[in-house]
């Protein structure tokens, strides 16, 4: 599957459609500008074939930040977070923060790596058949995240069930974990999507609950609150008992 | 008693200042307090502007519905954090010590702490507990935990915020003695480097009596255990 290589967008190309012609995150938010150069069907994914509710399609192809883009951004980004320091009052230059900033940089990019990755190639080749259609968990998953609204962490267990139908998925692969800017909402939704997508099971239930420092080290500042979202695809919507029984076995 | 506890803050003072920085000890601690709230409204387009930048270089798209105002409330939100810059424990101390003849030990424990480590800008937090033994003076108990908190409020590192604390606390009471022990997560090695989930860290200060005799001590690191 060629889709995977054709759907690269360097950072410079970022960059030009900077009025939003990007496909990030689930939203798609105009046309997209191609590049010229680079292996690409012509106009496979052109953009009348992408509209809002083809979210979930364009969700698929995200990969904006390469590990190229990554080491041409730094500098920008170190002094970025240069800018930060000055303006919070502290000496850039004192001993223990001469580093930070790259630091922090790189730091930044590790916590939103998921950007250069998409969740598709990390699940495809762990797809097994196997005649087994009885309830899968793999729960108390640890997941970080960055809140998109504040840029500070969020952080919590993530418990993903599912439904085999003749297709089962490696287990590390269910817990390997996407680090984006992300709703929570948003996140426990992509997974229970990404899942549906590759293995065709009979039913998906994410639940993910976390602690969000916004809440806790700023604002309202509610040190034990946890917020908690869960998405139940498939039968794990309809059949009230599927879900009874995963809710019951992810509890500890 | 308290003149030993000078001596060590004075020792500590003096070699911070070799150890640190040489000539910019004194021009640090000037930056400790040289942002003054009235400041921070107008540091914020600048703040706000480098965010801006760090999510453009990070591939995202700035014009999208969730991003929108990210890098204000970002900038608004790091400003928070560091708020302790803002502040000196004079500002916070003057009116809430007080003459008691109580020469027992005082804990304070369990006292929620959030800070930045200054080398990666990503969160640490855990609990501080406080012990120390009057010398005549005793001060009001929530204002132990708002010296925590203006020590913590800045791009720290674990070692120094115990140590800041203790000498804080000894400088504004004289006391016999002072304990801090500080046992904290940090994110740097939780979320990414090494990512140890379960990982503490622990740090501890002791002056006075506390450092000079084993039982006092004992007796500190025994009452603030986890129970």
């Amino acid at each position: 599957m060629d889709r995977s290589k054709q759907n690269k967008y360097s950072s410079n190309e970022k960059n030009d459609n900077g009025d939003g012609g990007s496909v990030l995150n689930g939203h798609f938010d105009g046309m997209v500008k191609r590049a010229a150069g680079g292996p690409q069907a012509p106009g496979a994914e052109s953009a009348p074939h992408r509209s809002t509710s083809a979210v979930m399609e364009s969700w698929k192809e995200e990969r904006t930040r390469s590990l190229e883009d990554n080491e041409m951004s730094l500098p920008s980004l170190a002094a970025a977070y240069t800018t930060i320091l000055r303006g919070l009052g502290e000496n850039p230059q004192r001993q223990g923060l001469l580093k930070t900033p790259w630091r922090a940089a790189t730091a930044m990019q590790f916590f939103t790596k998921g950007y250069q990755e998409k969740i598709i190639d990390v699940l495809n080749d762990a797809i097994f058949d196997e005649d087994h259609d009885e309830m899968v968990i793999v729960k108390d998953i640890d997941m970080f995240s960055m809140c998109e609204h504040h840029l500070v962490p969020i952080f919590g267990r993530v418990h993903i069930g599912y439904l085999p139908n003749k297709r089962v998925l490696g287990l590390s692969k269910l817990a390997r974990q996407v680090h984006l800017l992300y709703f929570q909402e948003r996140l426990t939704k992509q997974i229970a999507v990404a899942i549906t997508e590759a293995l065709q099971p009979t039913g998906v239930g994410v639940v993910i609950e976390a602690t969000h420092m916004c809440m806790v080290m700023r604002g309202v500042q509610k040190m034990n609150s946890k917020t908690v979202t869960s998405t139940m695809l498939g039968n794990f919507r309809e059949d009230p008992k599927t879900r009874d029984e995963f809710l019951r076995l992810i509890k500890s | 008693m308290s003149t030993k506890v000078g001596d060590i803050v004075e020792e500590f003072h003096s070699n911070n200042g070799d150890r640190i920085t040489d000539k910019m000890s004194t021009v640090h601690r000037h930056h400790e307090t040289s942002r003054k709230e009235s400041e921070d409204e107008s540091r914020l387009p600048a703040l706000e502007a480098a965010y801006t930048d760090i999510l453009r270089h990070l591939g995202e798209d700035t014009d999208r519905e969730g991003l929108l105002r990210t890098p204000l409330r970002a900038a608004k939100a790091i400003q928070f954090l560091t708020k302790g810059y803002h502040e000196t424990i004079d500002d916070i101390l003057n009116n809430a010590i007080f003459d008691e003849d109580h020469d027992e030990m005082v804990i304070v424990k369990d006292i929620d702490m959030f800070s930045l480590c200054e080398h990666h800008m990503v969160p640490f937090f855990g609990k501080v507990h406080i012990g120390y033994i009057p010398n005549k003076k005793v001060v009001g108990l929530s204002k132990l935990a708002r010296i925590v908190e203006i020590f913590s409020r800045r791009l720290q590192v674990q070692e120094r915020l115990t140590k800041q604390i203790a000498t804080g606390i000894s400088e504004a009471l004289q006391p016999k003695g002072v304990a801090v022990v500080i046992e904290a997560a940090h994110m740097c090695m939780v979320m990414r480097g090494v990512q140890k989930m379960n990982s503490r860290t622990v740090t501890s200060a002791m002056l006075g009596v506390y450092l000079e005799d084993p039982k006092t001590r004992e007796e500190f690191l025994y009452l603030s255990r986890r129970t």
